[in-house]
């Protein structure tokens, strides 16, 4: 492979894919300073090392990449090495725009060919990754490669083809991504520790089964059998179990508005919120509230 | 028909179950709240959500199978794991999360205190080991470290306790989990003066006391009515998870004793009197005013082998831990009785009974070259087991042992069950079917409700249909290993601490580069 750049608006190659802002490969062979310095973009930044070894700062934390990683960088996330260090070895790179929403979360555009949910839900993970590298993923590389070499040769349904393998890299990402938490496949116990902690940092979201799933690794069927089997209830009701515990808590503080407390821990509506909590516990929220302010 | 209820505040959850009046089993369910561990030595559980798991739980288990089938549930008694602390405003409100058995962070008050004058008197008082465990030593720490939330306290409960509270608006606590506080005194059945001030706390700081059969006052009436249970529903405020496991079992009086294997372990023995050690091994923990249940805690049970499980098993369908656990158990039947001379010390989590040291750590010991993978997986199993024993050898010095029964999700793995029985060279019951510590519950209520006259006689009519019997032969096999297991673990007393302090010293903050460099 020899090494190139293409960028959008300057590279032809690019035409047809407004939504691929970069791509490249470099082979460095010598150390060279004030050549990686460290930017922050709109874009998702995805770098896979052929070879050598890279000292890299991703959101200020340093990291090391070895042949096979790949570090994601995501949107607003600031990335380069210090003093612009670039040591010696080669690997690829692509830039890509993302749609955003308005509450901070990112979609994968119109040209991609993943449904409505699992494009909301990748975008979801994207942006919860917690580690932006991901070891030994060849296969990144691999797909990289493949859009390099469709994007030159122009051959019949390359469009098609090229956006294809866009969005096979994102689903091989998030696969990646949930596998590389602790011990594929071993730790259950501590793979459900994590996904609740994951809950609790955005009880607000409406949660399906899938993200749940999806964060985990596993299939629905499977991660609904899984679920309910360690932990006695289904997802979505295990769910509930958090909401309603959260919500008891805010309650108890007098400065936090019954409709406020019910859209924060993920309810539809305080209708929603009041039925459940009732149906729970026997009393109205705001009853509960009243009872245990008795001495304020 | 009249029922009982029993709900088993656990460590990893709660379980409910549903008795008819003959101890037979209508019904159980189980629903799990989470640890959480935001710093090193930290473990604590949320009031709330183990609130709302057991009324969700209950609410279930009654809709389920206790109304459609016009079952009046007559008594619901409660169980729970001890040592746990949680500190309530004045208006019964959480002031943050409950401080559980497992938590470490009062261990340097735990070293400073053990070996004093007064560590010995307040043990001798008390029962309950000087340990970070002891919620005595929970509270002091509050007191130096967290002064807002020592001041804004107006009771220290325990989970139990609040769970209780909620569900009745009643501040009690029973003699069992009273005993394992380090507060109360054993021998009086009243808060030991001497523990309150080390505390800095007074008496009005916690809940009432009463004894295991205790009526806890009347459902409110919201609870009445979400779970569909009368007024007249007897609330029996019950006792702990390691006394009623004690009971359920039937052990009670001479010559008995019990093993529980869980994810942790313990050996425990009832009797009228308390031990009295001068090593101060064993706790002594009140389950009513003439009886003790007296033993040994290891930390090093199941959750040992699951940690081996993980890191060397085979993982063929994913998540599944019991398929990769129970084939390395069949590769372990088949490596000769004491692992061909290979040892494990399994004190990945420190020790309790009966070193006492934190700093213990795990070891391989013995390795030979035609050891093979296998001979690891046995000599791991033994070591978690040498370990019982030991705690069962120092018992034994107190009290005879002649049967032992076992229970537990590890012990009753009948391979394991099988190594108990040859290792304490004693025949070993167990009932397969469901929790001792349920049963116990059942039998304390059951004897409130006069169904029984005592629970000597409950616990009289305790049948483990299922038997163990030792092999003479692989006894004195173990019997040999053990020798060294035993000196191994008294001798590297030093080179533990070193170790472990060394581990200390050298391992920096997890971070992203750290994380990293071991897949170099």
């Amino acid at each position: 492979m020899t090494p190139f750049s293409l960028q959008h608006g300057k590279s032809p190659e690019l035409r047809l894919f407004p939504h691929l802002l970069e791509l490249g490969m470099k082979k460095n062979g010598a150390m060279q300073l004030d050549t990686f310095p460290a930017t922050v973009t709109e874009c998702i930044r995805i770098y896979y090392i052929i070879e050598g070894k890279f000292e890299w700062r991703i959101n200020h934390q340093p990291y090391f990449l070895y042949p096979g990683d790949v570090a994601l960088i995501l949107p607003g996330i600031s990335f380069g090495s210090d003093n612009g260090v670039l040591e010696i070895g080669a690997f690829t790179w692509m830039h890509l725009d993302m749609q955003k929403l308005d509450n901070g979360h990112i979609l994968p555009g119109k040209w991609s060919g993943l449904s409505d949910t699992e494009s909301a839900t990748i975008g979801k993970m994207l942006s919860m990754n917690s580690t932006p590298v991901l070891s030994r993923f060849s296969e990144a590389g691999k797909i990289l490669k493949c859009i390099h070499t469709e994007l030159l040769a122009h051959e019949i349904g390359y469009q098609t083809r090229i956006n294809h393998q866009v969005d096979e890299l994102l689903i091989k990402m998030i696969r990646h991504m949930t596998q590389q938490v602790v011990h594929p496949g071993r730790d259950f116990p501590q793979t459900f520790m994590r996904l609740e902690e994951l809950l609790r940092q955005d009880l607000s979201h409406q949660w399906t089964v899938e993200e749940m799933a999806a964060l985990v690794g596993l299939g629905t069927t499977l991660f609904t059998e899984k679920v309910k089997s360690y932990s006695g209830f289904s997802p979505i009701n295990y769910l509930i179990n958090i909401r309603i515990s959260e919500a008891i808590k805010l309650l108890k503080r007098p400065d936090i508005s019954v409709t406020d407390i019910a859209l924060d821990t993920g309810f539809y509506s305080s209708q929603h919120f009041a039925t459940t909590f009732k149906k729970l516990t026997g009393y109205r929220p705001s009853e509960f509230r009243k009872n245990h302010l008795r001495n304020e | 028909m009249k029922c009982i209820v029993t709900i088993e505040l656990g460590t990893n959850g709660v379980r409910i179950f549903a008795f008819d009046l003959g101890g037979r089993v209508i019904a159980s369910m189980k629903g799990y709240y989470p640890s959480f561990h935001t710093e090193p030595d930290r473990t604590e559980q949320d009031p709330e959500q183990i609130f709302i798991t057991t009324l969700y739980v209950m609410k279930n288990l009654l809709n389920e199978h206790i109304h459609p089938k016009k079952y009046q549930v007559a008594c619901v008694c409660f169980s729970a794991a001890m040592h746990s602390v949680l500190a309530v405003d004045k208006n019964g409100n959480p002031l943050g999360n409950a401080i559980t058995w497992s938590d470490n962070r009062a261990k340097k008050e735990a070293q400073e205190l053990r070996n004093t004058a007064l560590g010995r008197s307040l043990y001798a008082a008390t029962g309950t080991p000087i340990h970070p465990m002891s919620p005595m030593l929970k509270i002091a720490w509050i007191r130096r470290y967290d002064k807002e939330r020592f001041r804004q306290t107006s009771k220290f409960l325990s989970i139990k306790s609040y769970i209780i509270q909620q569900l009745t608006g009643e501040y009690l606590m029973d003699y069992s989990i009273a005993s394992a506080t380090g507060l109360l005194n054993i021998h009086t059945l009243t808060w030991e003066a001497d523990a309150l001030k080390y505390a800095g706390i007074s008496a009005t700081h916690l809940p009432g006391l009463g004894p295991i059969f205790a009526n806890a006052g009347k459902l409110k009436k919201a609870y009445q009515q979400s779970l569909g249970l009368p007024p007249v529903t007897k609330i029996l405020i019950g006792s702990s998870d390691g006394c009623l496991a004690t009971l359920g079992d039937g052990v009670k009086g001479e010559g008995k004793a019990t093993i529980t294997i869980e994810d942790s372990g313990a050996v425990r023995v009832m009797g009228p009197a308390v031990l009295k050690d001068e090593q101060m091994r064993f706790f002594n923990y009140v389950l009513t005013e003439d009886s003790y249940v007296s033993g040994g805690p290891t930390n090093n049970g199941g959750n040992i082998f699951e940690w081996f499980t993980r890191q060397f098993g085979d993982f063929t369908n994913p998540f599944d831990i019991e398929h990769s656990m129970q084939q390395l158990i069949e590769e372990a039947s088949k490596v000769p009785v004491g692992a061909d001379g290979l040892l494990f010390l399994p004190y990945l989590l420190g020790e309790r009974a009966p070193l006492w040291n934190a700093n213990a750590r795990g070891a391989y010991f013995g390795l030979n070259i035609k050891h093979e993978r296998r001979h690891f997986v046995r000599a791991a199993i033994e070591g978690i087991l040498y370990e019982i024993y030991s705690i069962g050898k120092t018992l034994s010095e107190q009290r005879n042992i002649s049967s032992l029964s076992v229970n537990g999700s590890f012990g009753t793995i009948p391979f394991c069950t099988q190594l108990i029985a040859d290792m304490f060279n004693r025949p070993v019951h167990l009932r397969r079917k469901f929790h001792s510590v349920s049963y116990g519950a059942w039998l304390l209520s059951a004897t409130e409700m006069g169904i029984y006259d005592s629970l000597d006689q409950a616990a009289r009519t305790v049948e483990l249909p299922d038997v163990y019997k030792p092999n003479k032969q692989h006894h004195a096999v173990y019997a040999d290993y053990f020798s060294v297991f035993e000196k191994l673990s008294a001798k590297l007393s030093d080179e533990f601490e070193l170790i472990s302090n060394l581990q200390q010293k050298h391992t920096v903050a997890k971070t992203p580069v750290k994380q990293k460099t071991k897949l170099i």
